[in-house]
């Protein structure tokens, strides 16, 4: 077992790692929190993904802008690769796929990248098929892999329109999937004419979104803990 | 009414350009343009328009001779350049829906293999010669009533084109100099492609820097890596110059001006009346939403906000981005009204004692 100070210290230095974007200092870190043991579960979400959401706080606040943020994410993704092994099976009580990318005649990939990395760091496994994305492969993908939920974004009124034709695709060879579409042209009143299930409306609020789902996920698992203790 | 006055658009957008006075604001675009009304009458696919000279020009004249809209603009993609410099384009041929042509293969492929040379034939190579030639059929066409302008992408965009864009913007931050070698690199290609554009008689050029927008970019690295690089590019350029960034651009603007460009252009997100403060004199030219605005919105919406860029005090009315080519021709013509029309509210007594 380590100390509370110690534990304390290296959540503090892996949090600080994903805010100053210093991936070796995630390495560092993340390294330690293995050779001492420590729950790899905690350093994620306590150290890792603290720190992610400071790095969402600052991006509102138009402190940080896309390349400190992608730069953070690859801090994280650091230290994520160290922990994942070590991590506990988590019962979250989800299973966590998704199918994301930009769809056909679209190369607007700023905004679904930053999605993606959220459900990344939520624990999602995320299959991404890129940019350009021809209709049927989300379709074709979310069979193969059978994920929970499909991600779709467009920045271009014209190819926004292709959403609602995968939409209607999935919903008729899959009538559970969870569809969540999103994207500077799209609106909730669109998505909810569309048939789809989520949206979210704008860059901050995407982050928003994404980090809830994270803080959520915290929440589950901390309860789950909480059960298993209690 | 119909526009009562005497002066040409041509000489109109030319005499704002020398810093002349005119009769009223001009209302163009130094971006594409293309409606589907023209393209329908002419029987093209959007998709033909990129790959044959007389097309794009046939479609970019369209516009003027259908609405009164005071320019002609070619090409309508922006992957001219970096297909020159060797990168693959896809137009969607197969797709009668509007999609814009994309870069399929890029040439950079990591860090290492940025230090790219301009290929010796550049502006013979892809597509250059043809919009070369578009630009040449717009002035025969065109040429004599309205200013035909073209566009050419910021060394930045470009950059965005020809590599992966996430790794250019980590490099900017983490390698500035590296990204600064490449940016300078692309800053001659531009000229070089600018000037041949020049050579065929474009009245004015365009830098479309909107890959450098507060949107994604920090105006901090905007002032210290893409600035230098567009001071380059406009101290080269012979003719009238705009330079176009979209999104966020407030706190940017004067960054703008002090690139050389002979006028600015900022889309919707901008607040005009503030970036007048700002810059002074400065040509600035804005602001309606191409999309929600022109294509999405009624003749009454299009009037109001036309109405408002020239309160805030626009020199020319003019697109955030390209039109999309679905625009109902009667909003453009709304539009153009509202300008004929618009009378500067006059100012009251104190105001003038100021
Ligand atoms: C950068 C940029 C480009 C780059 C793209 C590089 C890249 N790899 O992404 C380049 C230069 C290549 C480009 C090209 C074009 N562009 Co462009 N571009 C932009 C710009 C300036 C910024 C977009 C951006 O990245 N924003 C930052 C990110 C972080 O925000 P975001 O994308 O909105 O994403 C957030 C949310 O929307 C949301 N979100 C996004 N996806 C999803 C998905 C889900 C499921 C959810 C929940 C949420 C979500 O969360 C994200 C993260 O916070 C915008 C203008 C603007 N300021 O928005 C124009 C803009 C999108 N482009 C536009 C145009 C017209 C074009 C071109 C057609 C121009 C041309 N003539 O060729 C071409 C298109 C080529 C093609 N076929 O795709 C127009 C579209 C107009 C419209 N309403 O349809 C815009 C809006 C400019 C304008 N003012 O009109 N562009």
């Amino acid at each position: 077992m380590i100390t509370d100070e110690k534990r304390q210290e290296l959540l503090d230095r892996l949090r600080n790692s994903v805010i100053q974007y210093d991936e070796d200092g995630a390495k560092e870190a993340s390294n330690e929190v293995v050779e001492l043991g420590m729950d790899a579960n905690d350093a994620i979400f306590n150290g890792l993904v603290s720190g992610m959401e400071e790095v969402g706080r600052l991006f509102e606040a138009q402190e940080y802008f896309v390349p400190e943020l992608l730069m953070s994410a690859d801090a994280l993704y650091a230290g994520l690769d160290i922990l994942k092994p070590h991590v506990k099976q988590l019962d979250l009580g989800v299973k966590g796929s998704v199918v994301i990318g930009t769809v056909e005649g679209d190369v607007h990939d700023i905004g679904k990248n930053i999605v993606k990395m959220m459900f990344d760091v939520a624990g999602f496994t995320v299959y991404d098929l890129g940019r350009d994305v021809p209709l049927d492969k989300f379709v074709e993908e979310q069979l193969k892999t059978d994920s929970d939920l499909v991600c779709l974004s467009a920045m271009m009124t014209t190819t926004m329109v292709g959403m609602k034709k995968v939409i209607d695709d999935l919903r008729a060879k899959n009538p559970n999937v969870k569809i969540m579409i999103g994207g500077a042209p799209v609106s909730s009143d669109i998505a909810g004419k569309w048939g789809a299930d989520g949206y979210a409306k704008d860059a901050n609020n995407a982050l928003k979104d994404a980090i809830n789902m994270v803080s959520s996920l915290k929440k589950m698992k901390e309860e789950a803990e909480a059960r298993k203790k209690g | 009414m119909a526009e009562t006055r005497t002066m040409t658009p041509k000489e109109r957008v030319l005499k704002l350009f020398a810093g002349e006075k005119v009769d009223r604001p001009p209302c163009f675009s130094g971006m594409g343009n293309a409606t589907t009304d023209g393209l329908q009458r002419l029987g093209y696919k959007f998709a033909a328009l990129h790959s044959n000279a007389k097309m794009m020009a046939d479609v970019a004249a369209a516009t003027y001779k259908l609405t009164g809209f005071e320019c002609g603009v070619v090409p309508f993609d922006l992957c001219v350049e970096a297909e020159a410099l060797g990168c693959e384009i896809n137009v969607y041929a197969h797709l009668d829906d509007i999609l814009y042509p994309t870069i399929k293969k890029k040439i950079i492929h990591n860090e290492e293999e940025m230090g790219i040379s301009i290929p010796r034939d550049f502006t013979r190579r892809g597509r250059i010669p043809l919009v070369k030639e578009a630009i040449g059929l717009l002035k025969a066409d065109i040429g004599n009533d309205v200013a035909v302008g073209t566009y050419v992408l910021g060394p930045f965009t470009l950059a965005g084109q020809i590599m992966e864009l996430n790794d250019l913007l980590k490099l900017s931050f983490k390698k500035p100099e590296k990204v600064g070698n490449l940016l300078d690199i692309l800053a001659d290609a531009i000229v070089l492609c600018a000037r041949e554009f020049e050579e065929a008689g474009a009245d004015y050029i365009t830098v479309r820097e909107m890959g450098a927008t507060s949107d994604v970019l920090s105006p901090r690295v905007f002032k210290n890596l893409i600035l230098p690089y567009l001071k380059k590019i406009f101290s080269q350029l012979r003719t009238n110059t705009v330079l176009h960034i979209c999104g966020k651009t407030n706190d940017i603007a004067p960054f703008m001006v002090e690139s050389g460009a002979s006028a600015i252009s900022v889309d919707q997100k901008n607040d005009v009346a503030e970036t007048r403060k700002k810059i002074d004199k400065a040509l600035l030219f804005g602001n309606y939403d191409p999309y929600n605005v022109l294509v999405a919105g009624s003749e009454a919406n299009v009037r109001q906000v036309i109405r408002k860029c020239l309160d805030d005090g626009v020199d020319a009315v003019w697109p955030g981005c390209d039109i999309w080519p679905t625009v109902p021709v009667e909003n453009i013509k709304a539009m153009m009204d509202e300008v004929y029309n618009y009378r500067r509210p006059v100012p009251n007594k104190e105001e003038i004692k100021k």
